[in-house]
């Protein structure tokens, strides 16, 4: 009886102040959590409104008051049948099955030279980060004129060929993606290049010494040691660009407008051109909405996948 | 199974020399420790038996073989490093295969000597586990047999116990000193710890500042240590050392300790010193050597420290310290009050107060 007794104000005791304490913190963060959400749900719930709209800036109404334009899913209707954003998605998708793993092997290439000390590493590296560190319109402005028909990359062309070159980079349909995607190359390696390079230096040097002592050759202890301590690092350098070449628009913009005609038109460009030129606003709303579900689907099943190849 | 020679071993990083004209024969199957304080050049010499360091001069041979242009991943060195260096992205089985599939072992001959090696390490319930999650004895079990399992001639450790501890220490040394007799490859160990050098090695290197001061079985370096550093360094606690003065009285003589008392010499010690009477000596005796009864030595007895199985008595007399190890089954003498003690005649150690270095006992 005394056991019983004296045992239970214990459980009691170091229980209470537990949960109180739990509660007494949600109450305290209560409010800034509602902030966060509102910050980040607002705009999308006022996407999502205004996309079962027909409403635009021009019809002289609040946007709270698109509900009087109220036209359903019309706007997703539309968008299924619209052939020019397919065009401009299958673009954007190719233009990153390019770029990405160009970026990557470059990336993981330089990262590998630049691991082990040699002479003038250092003004090497600090170059090699310039193209990242231009802004964007600023490195489409000296792509648009690289590339001009009398532009120093015919010129560097002209060298190999008996007849001057002249090709119209930027307005062949086929050669303005190209030159396009050069230059995202040109100004996104470098971060690839910094990732790869840092995640390559946090593989540790006892790891790599202790298999060149048991004989590994250099590509066995790249492919079984550095590679597979990188991976997450990889998964991350990997993510950012893929998200980012999916925005692609700045230096696109300058070097071709996403011509010629719509040949490199890609999302961002389109949604830009429907929202600034044709003020469908609608229908960009529903444009956006729909591209933010599929990259969630396409993001979720992406990390279950890499999660799941982690674990062995 | 391997002999290494290092001859005239030396390198200098810039104008700090890490190591110092080493010269060591380590004999093939022998279970050499290093031994040193940090930054005495122990590492250094282990990375260049290795093969991770080049020497700025100096040859290292192995079975008589100048090795210095040997890369290190054809010395046939196994080596485990302080931290074991486990490929924590792959599983038991995959490490203890590393070095097989490196070397392009036929599939089959990987299975069976994993298998084999597995049993002997007792590793095979766990082969398939992940290597990230082990504890620490099967990490470095698994280390040495990750080496083991290429045959490696010689054996290198680089502290591997420094990361246990002290209660697991224990069982690891007796698990690495039985490893070894069944590899029975010749092993150099390097350690900061005496008591892992002491229990393990057949030999032992003493090493401080890049130089190499003592080379012999552990109870050699016990008794007779070579120097001050050595005399010091080796035993829990060091060995007392005390400035005092050779004095020759008719045909015996002593030293005496200022203001503490006098020892006498035993007579090997005698003939060495014969001939240096009135002059400046470093007096060495171990703390356990001390014995309570008779008279010689007195000193003020400051702490009492009684550790279950001895007592460490710490003695002071004018800034001159000293300590005692009594057996538990002696009363410990009375903490502030002078205590009068004796070494033994066999107990007594000589050092040059200059170099440091003893004065070798010399028969007729």
């Amino acid at each position: 009886m005394t056991k019983v007794s004296t045992i239970e104000p214990v459980a009691e005791l170091t229980d209470a102040p537990v949960k109180t304490g739990a509660r007494l913190g949600l109450w305290l963060t209560l409010p800034a959590q509602l902030l966060v959400l509102f910050i980040a749900l607002f705009p999308i719930l006022m996407q999502v409104y205004i996309s079962l709209t027909d409403w635009s800036p021009l019809d002289g109404i609040p946007w709270w008051r698109a509900h009087e334009l109220w036209t359903g899913l019309l706007n997703y209707a539309d968008l299924m049948a619209d052939s020019r954003f397919w065009g401009a998605l299958w673009r954007t998708f190719f233009v990153m099955a390019v770029c990405v793993p160009v970026q990557f092997l470059l990336g993981l290439g330089l990262a590998v030279l630049f691991v082990d000390d040699f002479r003038g590493k250092r003004v090497l590296y600090s170059t090699l980060l310039v193209p990242m560190m231009v802004v964007p319109a600023v490195a489409g402005y000296m792509f648009f004129m690289l590339f001009q028909s009398g532009g120093p990359v015919n010129d560097l062309l002209s060298l190999f060929t008996s007849d001057p070159v002249r090709i119209a980079w930027l307005s062949d349909p086929d050669l303005a993606l190209i030159a396009v995607m050069l230059a995202d190359i040109w100004q996104w390696t470098p971060l690839m290049f910094l990732i790869l390079l840092a995640g390559m230096i946090s593989v540790p040097q006892d790891q790599q010494m202790a298999a060149i002592l048991l004989g590994a050759s250099w590509w066995r202890r790249f492919f079984t040691i550095v590679l597979p301590r990188m991976k997450s690092i990889i998964i991350i350098a990997l993510a950012i660009r893929v998200i980012e070449i999916f925005k692609i628009f700045d230096t696109l913009f300058i070097m071709t407008g996403g011509g010629p005609g719509v040949a490199t038109e890609t999302i961002s460009v389109y949604i830009y051109k429907v929202t600034q030129q044709e003020l469908i606003w609608s229908y960009v709303a529903a444009i956006a909405l729909a591209i933010l579900i599929v990259l969630s689907v396409v993001s979720v099943f992406a990390i279950k996948r890499m999660q799941r190849g982690q674990g062995t | 199974m391997s002999e290494i020679a290092l001859e005239n071993l030396g390198k200098t990083f810039g104008d700090f020399t890490a190591l110092a004209d080493m010269n060591l024969t380590i004999a093939n199957g022998e279970f050499m420790a290093l031994l040193g304080p940090s930054g005495c050049g122990k590492s250094t010499t282990m990375n260049i038996i290795a093969g991770m360091l080049r020497p700025s001069h100096g040859a290292i041979r192995f079975n008589g073989q100048d090795v210095v242009d040997v890369p290190m991943a054809k010395r046939g060195v196994g080596f485990v490093f302080q931290n074991y260096a486990i490929f924590t992205h792959m599983s038991v089985r995959e490490n203890l295969a590393y070095g097989l599939r490196a070397q392009g072992a036929p599939g089959a001959e990987i299975t069976k000597r994993v298998k084999a090696f597995a049993e002997l390490l007792q590793l095979e319930t766990m082969l398939d586990r992940p290597a990230a999650g082990l504890s620490v004895n099967i990490l470095q079990r698994l280390a040495i047999g990750r080496s083991a399992i290429l045959k490696p001639a010689i054996f290198l450790l680089d502290e591997p116990l420094s990361n246990v501890d002290a209660a697991f220490r224990a069982v690891m040394r007796s698990e690495l000193k039985s490893l070894q007799g069944q590899f029975g490859q010749t092993m150099v160990y390097v350690t900061h710890d005496q008591l892992e050098a002491m229990t393990m090695a057949d030999r032992i290197a003493v090493m401080d500042h890049g130089k190499l001061l003592q080379v012999g079985t552990p109870l050699d370096i016990y008794n007779n240590p070579a120097d001050t550093f050595v005399a010091r360094f080796i035993g829990a606690p060091g060995m007392n050392i005390l400035d005092g003065r050779l004095i020759q009285k008719d045909d015996a003589v002593s030293v005496e300790v200022p203001g503490i008392g006098s020892v006498d010499l035993p007579p090997a010690l005698q003939f060495a010193a014969r001939d240096l009477n009135g002059s400046d000596v470093q007096i060495g005796f171990r703390p356990e050597q001390v014995s309570a009864t008779g008279s010689g030595l007195t000193m003020r007895v400051g702490l009492v420290e009684r550790i279950g199985a001895r007592t460490i008595v710490h003695l002071e007399h004018e800034g001159i310290a000293a300590k005692a190890v009594l057996p538990a089954d002696v009363a410990p003498p009375v903490a502030r009050k002078d205590w009068t003690f004796t070494v033994p005649e066999d107990g007594v150690r000589l050092f040059d107060p200059v170099t440091g270095q003893a004065l070798k006992a010399r028969a007729h």
